[in-house]
Parts: structure tokens; sequence; C-alpha cells
């Protein structure tokens, strides 16, 4: 019951009218993001966050607005699966399946709208879940100590890769790579480390320039190394006639999605692409001969939506209560958290619970926005879509410098975001994940201090760390995610892969 | 399939990580004498880690991807250096000038037509710029333009 009264102060947060405003462009925003190509939602988030510093936005409205655009930013990514079978950002890949059929078939406008209520219904019921999940999971989490804080960190990274991630000694080398930018600049003891005399090297490297750099800039070289700056041509949609009856056959499929999705959003290592894969493929099997998979049927479409959604707001669950982020996006949404001040963690639910509550009221109600932004407004969003790259990109690079350049008025800055740019270009190449880098920029001071807190404790002992019960299950679960994807990854990808090609 | 993209990275890699573990020893001993733990115990185990993973990629490296040759090369290089001359004028020549000439330039490289892309640049430099200044409140470099400024 006391969940259902900081709900209800949530909501009175979120309900205020500025608030609102923000939900409503940040909703609008996020579905533009994912819509558009080249502006994935961590991109997207981050090009952001500059922004929503220099409008000297107060912490929970700056929350409300990202997490809007994260929420919206799944709505978005179906749109160009849909109409032109290339998914705008990855977990939208299982959509293409029964969208683009669908589409073709002339019902384009039903697959949108059918895919909006999904994705409505699947964020919903991992809201919910949030909402019941999260205080619970909070309350245990308060009983860590040092040695199992740094224990999760290490399965933090250990998950991030993915059950599907290709290569986990890349992600391992990538997590090094940030953990030792991380440890540029003054310590906690007053230390300099390999600053070289450097005076804007002090305080360290700002993780908002890194992840701007690594993410915009790089992907701005990738367009121009791929020529992609045509576009695509414009698009039709006819007009939408939706029954009822269609939109309660949907259901069941949402609603199994929806929790599926949850489900594979809040396990460390799973995140949305298997969220959506695993609702597709239930549907397949539930439906049985029934359906018409792949060829267009309207349940192919809802369940990998809603279970993408609702793997995206299950992702919410570890990075609000450990302070664990278990994806690119919520690694941003962590690093804005951090940015204004705010600890996440467990303490976060008794010492902001005005922000944690808002933001999970904002993400119901933003839901209810981009449902209404998604049906009635979806042909402005195609409009959009039909943007070329080549005026995209470089007005979303300038924003970017803009961005940068607001917060400090450095040049310094400007130069190392491009310089973080190239960086991220070259690990792309190399197929060195960048999101445990911007992770290890991220956790690397508390992982730091939670390492020394421990073995101060024990007195330089190292066994100290796996000394409880709960560590060493930590520490067993980080060994499972590094190995596991050896042993099952590959069956996983190909199956995606065949399943994909089977649509074809 | 060549594989030899891993096994230059880990090979410079492993450089770096000797280089930083080499620089963790060299700090000096914190105020009120060393301890068992103190600011070189974390950069110490990452350089080991990072050690260990890149010796693994020379080992087992993954095939390469291709890279780019001859003109996108150049292509490039030149988004590139846009960038850096753009962070370099923005003081000098002021906001609007400034992203009119990298904005453009930018769009131009990537395949549109010149005027449309000076146009692009012009009109994105001049609506960000009355947007930070008027409904944001926040100073943009004028530049070349401030001369209007002060009469």
């Amino acid at each position: 019951m006391e969940t259902l009264g900081y709900l209800i102060d949530g909501f009175g947060v979120a309900l205020a009218p500025h608030n609102l405003m923000f939900a409503l462009i940040g909703a609008f925003l996020g579905t533009l993001i994912g819509a558009l190509p080249g502006l994935g939602p961590a991109n997207g988030v981050a090009i952001l966050i500059p922004l929503a510093f220099t409008l000297g936005l107060p912490p929970e409205t700056a929350l409300i607005m990202l997490t809007s655009v994260y929420a919206g930013a799944m709505y978005g990514g179906r749109i160009s699966s849909i109409l032109l079978n290339i998914p705008g950002d990855e977990p939208a890949m299982m959509t293409c399946l029964d969208g683009y059929p669908m589409a073709q078939k002339g019902k384009a406008a039903e697959a949108l709208a059918i895919s909006a209520i999904a994705s409505f219904m699947g964020s919903l019921i991992a809201t919910i879940g949030l909402i019941l999940l999260a205080p619970l999971l909070a309350k245990f989490a308060l009983t860590f100590g040092a040695a199992e804080y740094f224990a999760l960190f290490v399965l933090a990274f250990a998950t991030l890769g993915g059950i599907t991630g290709k290569n986990p000694i890349k992600t391992v080398l990538a997590a090094a790579l940030g953990l030792m930018i991380a440890t540029v600049g003054i310590d906690s003891t007053g230390t300099q480390r390999y600053t070289f005399g450097v005076l804007e090297l002090y305080e360290g490297v700002d993780f908002i320039i890194a992840i701007v750099g690594l993410f915009a800039i790089s992907e701005l070289l990738f367009f121009i190394e791929d020529r992609a700056g045509g576009g695509k041509g414009p698009m039709k949609v006819n007009k939408l006639t939706l029954s009822f009856k269609e939109v309660r056959e949907i259901m069941p499929s949402s609603i199994r999605g929806g929790i599926l999705g949850f489900i594979a959003g809040v396990l460390p290592g799973a995140g949305a692409s298997l969220g959506s894969f695993i609702g597709y493929t239930l549907e397949k099997k539930v439906v049985g001969k029934k359906g018409y998979f792949g060829e267009g049927d309207p349940r192919g479409v809802a369940g990998p939506e809603a279970g993408n959604n609702g793997a995206s707001s299950g992702a919410l669950v570890p990075m609000l209560t450990l302070g664990v982020p278990g994806s690119g996006t919520t690694a941003v949404l962590l690093a804005l958290l951090i940015s204004m001040n705010i600890t996440p963690g467990p303490l976060m639910f008794t010492q902001n619970a005005d922000i944690v509550w808002g933001v999970i009221a904002a993400l119901l109600i933003g839901n209810f926005l981009l449902l209404l932004l998604n049906i009635p407004l979806v042909g402005i969003f195609v409009k959009l879509l039909s943007v070329p790259p080549k005026y995209l990109l470089p007005i979303v690079t300038m924003v970017a410098f803009v961005g940068i350049y607001s917060i400090s008025n450095s040049a310094f800055d400007l130069y190392f975001m491009v310089a973080f740019g190239v960086f991220g270009y070259f690990l792309r190449k190399l197929e060195i994940p960048m999101v445990p880098i911007i992770l290890g920029l991220l956790l690397g001071p508390e992982m730091e201090k939670n390492l020394r807190h421990t073995l101060d404790i024990a007195d330089g002992d190292w066994t100290a760390l796996w000394g409880s019960g709960l560590a060493i299950g930590l520490w067993v679960v980080a060994f499972v995610g590094l190995v596991l994807p050896y042993i099952v990854g590959p069956i996983l990808r190909r199956r995606m892969n065949a399943a994909q090609q089977g649509a074809e | 399939m060549t594989q030899r993209n891993d096994r230059i990275c880990g090979v410079l890699l492993l450089v770096l990580a000797v280089a930083y573990g080499w620089g963790a020893t060299q700090f000096p001993e914190p105020f009120g004498g060393a301890e068992s733990v103190g600011p070189e115990t974390f950069p110490k185990v990452l350089a080991v880690v990072l050690a260990l993973s890149s010796l693994y990629l020379i080992v087992k490296p993954d095939p390469d991807n291709a890279w780019p040759k001859g003109r996108i090369v150049l292509e490039l290089v030149i988004a590139v250096a846009v960038l850096i001359a753009y962070t370099l004028l923005l003081q000098p020549l002021g906001f609007i000038i400034a992203t009119l000439l990298a904005v453009g330039t930018l769009c131009w490289r990537m395949g549109a037509a010149p005027m449309r892309a000076y146009m692009t640049g012009a009109v994105a430099g001049v609506v960000v710029y009355l947007l930070f200044t008027y409904a944001l409140n926040l100073a943009l470099p004028l530049g070349v333009f401030s001369v209007l400024e002060g009469s």
C-alpha cells in the first residue's frame, strides 16, 4: 500500500503542467528519433542530455522528458519496419516479419495502429511490473555491501553483450577501456592519475562528451562511408479501417508479449531484441496452424511489438533499483542521473522518492500520450521518415556540437568529442561494442570506491570480494553470463536469422 | 579472409595495457603513507584485464571488416576536417556563419546539390541561433555579426 501512496505522489509530479508538456515534447521527439534512420534511441537520448542541461531543467523534469523520449523511440522503430521492411532499430527486426507483408497487402495503416496498441499494452504491463517489482528489489538491494556491489558491477559488464552477443572477450576489452578512461583525473585521495599535466583532464573525462562523440559522430562517419545519404522514396499509408473486433483479437498476443518482454528486460543480458524475438516465437507456437505468420498476421505484429516495449520498460528496473543499466539506452539515462547528482540505486527510492515515482508515473502517462500521438499523427512521422540522411545527419551533428558547447563554452570539449567520434568509428570497424565503454565510464568511480572499501575493511585481503553467499552468487551469474554466449549464442543467432530469411 | 585488424588492435591494446599498468606504479605515494589499497590498485587490475583480453585477441582474432578505400577515405578525412574547422571557427566567425559552412559542406559531401546544401546550412544556423537566443536564453557566439549588436 505504501507503493500506492508514492505512486499517487508521483502522478502529482508528472501531471504538473510543465512536466506534462515536456513529456509530450519528449514523446514526440522520441518517436521521431526511433523512426529516423541513423538515430538510434541511445544516440538520440545522448544528444538531448546536454540540451536538458542547458535548459536548466530540474532533475525530475529532465528525467521525465528523457524517459518519454526513451519510450517514444521504441514506438518509432516500428514505422520503418512496417513500411520499408527496414527495422528502425534492432528490436524492431521481428516486426518486419508480419508488418511488412501487411503493408504490402495495403494494410499499412492497420499494421501501424495495431503495433501502436500492442506497444502500449506491452509498456503498460511492464510499467505495472516495474511498480510492483522495483520497490522490492530496492529493499533487497539495501542489504548489499561493498563486495556485493563490486560483484554486481562485474555482472553488469559480463551480461552486457547479451546472450546473443558475438565475442564476449571484446565486451571485456571494451569494459576495461571504459574503466581506464574513468580513472583519468584526480582520485579520492587527491592523487593525479593519467592527467599528463593537462588542466582540462584534472576533473576527468566528461562522459556526456564521450557518449555524444561515440554515438553521434561515429554514426555520421558510417553514413558517409556507406554513401547512404540518399534516403528512401516517399511512402503512402492507406486510410485506417480498424474494427473493435480486430483490436480485441490482438489483445491476448499483446499481453503475452508484454509479460515475456518485461521478464526479458529485467533479466541481465537479455534485452529488447530477445524480448521481441521470444514474443514472436511464442505467438507462433500458441496460435499454431490457425495463424498465417510471415504473411501479414496481425498477431505477428502485436507479439514482438509488445515484447520489445515491455522489455524496454523492464530494463529500467535494474537501472533504477541497482544503478546498473542493462542496455545502451538505459546506460545513457544513468548518465543523466549521475550528472544531475542523483545516485541511482536502492537509496534513490528513499532519498529521491519524488523523482523516482514521478518518472514511473510519467512512464504511464507518456504511454497514453504516445498512443494518442501515434494513431492520428502517424502520417506526419511517415513524412518525416523520408527526409534524406544527407540533410538530417549534418543537422543532428550540429545539434550535438551546440549541446556540448553550451555546457562549458569550451572548444577543448568539442575537439574531445570529435576525437571520441573517430575512436568510435574504429571501434565499430573492429566490432568492439561501445556500450561497455560508456558503462565503464559511468560505473568506474563507483566500482573503484567499492573495491577500495572492501579491501580496506578486509585489510587488503582480496578473498573478501567473494566473502558472502550473495557475492558468490553474483560472481557465478557473471561468469555464466560471460560463458553462455559461447554455447547458446550461435544457436539463437542462427534461429533469429532463419526466422528472418524465412519471411523474405 | 584476413584477420589482421584484430591482431594489430590486440598488439596496440597490449602496449596500452603495459604503459597504463606501468603508469600506475609511478603514482606518488598518497599523503599519510602507503596503505594496502591506494590509487594504483584499481588501475593495476584493469591493466591485467586489458592485457589478458588483448592477448586473446591476438591469439584468436575475428575475421576482418573491410576498410574503406580511396575516395571514401578522402571523404571521411574531409568530414573530420570539417568538424575540426567548425570548432576552430565557431568563436571567430560566429555560430551562424560557421554552421552555414560546416553543415553546408557536410550535406554537400554526403550528396546534396551544393546550393541546397548550403541553404540547409544557412537555415539550420539561423533557426538554431534564434531558438537558443530567444527561446532558451543561451548565448551562442555572434562572431562577425557582433557589429550589429553594438548599435
